[in-house]
């Protein structure tokens, strides 16, 4: 044994434990390790997470075979009979299904919407938003929280300032915002224009950068709220319980509210998905909205839910988390 | 290389109310030290203060010539930190993974992380492990990789914050043999704290003992130790600089060390220290061997036992 050990020694300091000669990389690139290795040992780490993810893309698979099936059915309106427009026909598909990233139970409609009805029924993809929510608290939890307990956070301040440290962390959360949301829809959104055909790309485009805005719009709030969770304690299950049921079942009592009939006013804004939701709406030019086909509110009418109160919560959100993460990790952490 | 490697100034630490430490001026010579004190005496505090982990209170330091409130992270670059948490890790990766990332964060480029995480396990004898996962890994090598992320990147200086705690005799003697190879074999400055005499004998030359947040002794441990089981300390009510002159022009190794001057034994000392003292009118309140060893020393410090006087 202490034999091999002074060999192999002898050999490293022969061949390879050498002076570090090399330039050092930047700051970026640091930064940039942090996230990457997040992700990687995340991926490499949870077999739940291989698993969802994979199915997130075979529901993809699924989706887009029945599109393109029913791809000349869908093109003509099932109430009026009346052609829809293959562009038309390209934004409610994909507008429903980004917008299904963040909806369980709350659909809304736009009013006076041209939509043929049947992509709202049958392609709203609330279905697979649970699963895309799991996959966030699962990847995210973990992301501050673990550092804590490990106590891997005096490692990280050893060699990189505080908010290298957060940006890092962020970052991580972006990458896997990206690789699970912006890039399949990205990819869905050219996958329609083939499938449908007799697109016109101009007047697609708007629709193709509101599926990227939205989807990081998406990541941004979830990154936000999740790390700020993972910020405050040492327990990935806290964590990640407790940013899950702030994001669920707030969204559920809103939506049952609005199940019921009951009226459903500004306590909207507590819900975070259906703020971000209606944030959709208002980013596409949408002024009038129906709650569950009922309830039509006027977003711009200067009475009720108006869309600076949406804009503005969602902004308080994402704001309030962030300053959460900074906050813990500038004067809590390793203190 | 420069004489120094840590230069502080007044460096103070504050938590609140209460101190970690205060008023730290020391210039830390290049080569191996060790940092002596109890638990709860300010070293990891020192430490982290110097990495820029939390901020001084106030004071100044300079690691290497940079300055670690503007320059810390040119200090952070080239010092290898071994955290004195039994857990710092990430459990479900590999050695290798987690060794060369550490590298990452310090900038060197993906290969060259990789290549130098591989020779780090091998140099810290984690060679056949690095493969396996921290989580499989004993308190011992995991005690390792944290001596192999503290080298991947090359750095200077490589602190080791009580590295030796909670291991075994084996693992405890592995580990300090390979901190006083890095100094010896590979030229490397290490600063070794601890709370254990002997883990600081055994490695390094030159020890500073700190206690309630301030340095009370220092200096190299041969001297501080060897020297001092051959010297005698006299204790004198008045006249001690004359003494002192007196002896030392006898021809006689003499200093001063708190109230008492020490003299380097030879054969007759007490009885010519005695005639000295004689002649120039000095009265001697105290004469006799005094602390053998630095343990006396810092037994002394701690336990706030003054040597006995007659
Ligand atoms: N994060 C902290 N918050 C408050 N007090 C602290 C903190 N860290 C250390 N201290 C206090 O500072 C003093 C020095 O601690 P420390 O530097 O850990 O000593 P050592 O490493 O020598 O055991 C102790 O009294 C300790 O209680
Ligand atoms: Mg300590």
């Amino acid at each position: 044994m202490r034999e091999s050990n002074t060999n192999s020694t002898a050999y490293v300091r022969k061949f390879s434990f050498r002076p570090f000669e090399g330039f050092r990389r930047g700051r970026v690139y640091r930064l940039a390790a942090v996230s990457w290795y997040w992700w990687i040992h995340q991926w490499e780490r949870s077999r739940a997470i291989k698993i969802l993810i994979g199915f997130l893309l075979f529901t993809f698979v699924l989706m887009n075979m029945f599109i393109l099936t029913f791809r000349d059915l869908m093109l003509i309106n099932p109430y009026t009979g009346e052609a829809i427009s293959p562009n038309q026909l390209l934004e409610d598909t994909i507008l429903q299904m980004i917008r299904g990233i963040v909806s369980f139970g709350m659909t809304f409609t736009a009013s006076g919407d041209t939509s043929n009805g049947f992509s709202e029924a049958s392609f709203n993809v609330g279905g697979t938003s649970i699963f895309i929510l799991i996959l966030v608290v699962l990847v995210g939890s973990g992301l501050i929280s673990d550092d804590i307990s490990n106590q891997t956070t005096e490692i990280y301040y050893s060699k990189l300032e505080r908010h290298e440290y957060i940006l890092g962390k962020f970052g991580a959360f972006f990458i896997f915002g990206n690789i699970v949301l912006t890039l399949p829809y990205v990819f869905e959104f050219f996958l329609l224009v083939i499938g449908i055909g007799e697109i016109d790309l101009i007047t697609a485009l708007p629709v193709f950068v509101h599926t990227i805005v939205f989807t990081e719009l998406i990541t941004v709030t979830y990154s936000s709220i999740v790390l700020a969770f993972s910020s405050i304690t040492r327990r990935r299950l806290y964590a990640g319980l407790s940013a899950f049921m702030f994001l669920f079942v707030a969204n559920m009592i809103v939506t049952s509210l609005a199940f019921t009939g009951g009226e459903v006013g500004l306590e909207i804004l507590f819900d975070v998905l259906t703020v971000l939701l209606l944030s959709s709406y208002i980013l596409t030019g949408t002024t009038t909205v129906r709650l569950q086909g009922f309830y039509e509110v006027n977003l711009t009418d200067g009475v009720g839910l108006e869309s600076w109160m949406i804009l503005g919560a969602l902004g308080f959100y994402i704001l309030i988390g962030f300053l959460i993460v900074v906050v813990q990790v500038y004067w809590r952490h390793g203190k | 290389m420069e004489a120094e490697t840590i230069i502080t100034e007044s460096l103070t630490k504050f938590y609140g109310k209460i101190r970690g430490i205060e008023d730290i001026t020391v210039r830390i010579p290049s080569g191996g030290v060790g940092f002596l004190g109890p638990n709860g005496a300010g070293k990891t505090t020192f430490i982290r203060t110097l990495l820029g982990i939390i901020r001084p209170t106030r004071g100044r330091a300079q690691v290497l010539g940079y300055d670690i409130r503007h320059e810390i992270n040119q200090v952070r670059d080239r010092i290898g930190y071994i955290p004195e948490f039994n857990t710092s890790f990430i459990p479900d990766t590999t050695a290798m993974k987690f060794v060369a990332f550490c590298a990452r964060m310090n900038g060197l480029s993906y290969a060259e992380s990789k290549q130098r995480a591989s020779d780090s396990l091998f140099y810290v004898g984690l060679g056949e492990e690095r493969y396996r996962k921290l989580a499989t890994f004993s308190l011992g090598m995991k005690q390792k990789v944290k001596l192999a992320v503290a080298l991947v990147h090359d750095p200077e200086i490589i602190i080791c914050d009580e590295p030796t705690n909670g291991l075994d005799p084996t693992g405890r003697v592995q580990m300090l043999e390979l901190i006083r190879s890095l100094q010896t074999d590979e030229g490397k400055n290490v600063i070794l704290s601890s709370h254990l005499l002997r883990d600081v004998e055994q490695t390094t030359d030159y020890a500073m003992v700190i206690s309630e947040g301030k340095i009370r002794a220092e200096g190299n441990i041969k001297e501080l130790t060897a020297n001092r089981r051959s010297t005698v300390s006299v204790k004198v009510k008045t006249k001690t600089e004359e003494l002192l002159h007196a002896l030392e022009k006898r021809g006689m190794e003499v200093w001063i060390e708190g109230a008492f001057i020490e003299v380097k034994t030879n054969p007759d000392v007490e009885k010519e220290i005695f005639k000295t003292a004689f002649q120039i009118g000095a009265d001697i309140r105290y004469i006799g061997s005094r602390s053998s060893t630095l343990e006396d020393v810092f037994v002394s410090l701690f336990k706030e036992q003054e040597a006995p006087i007659q």
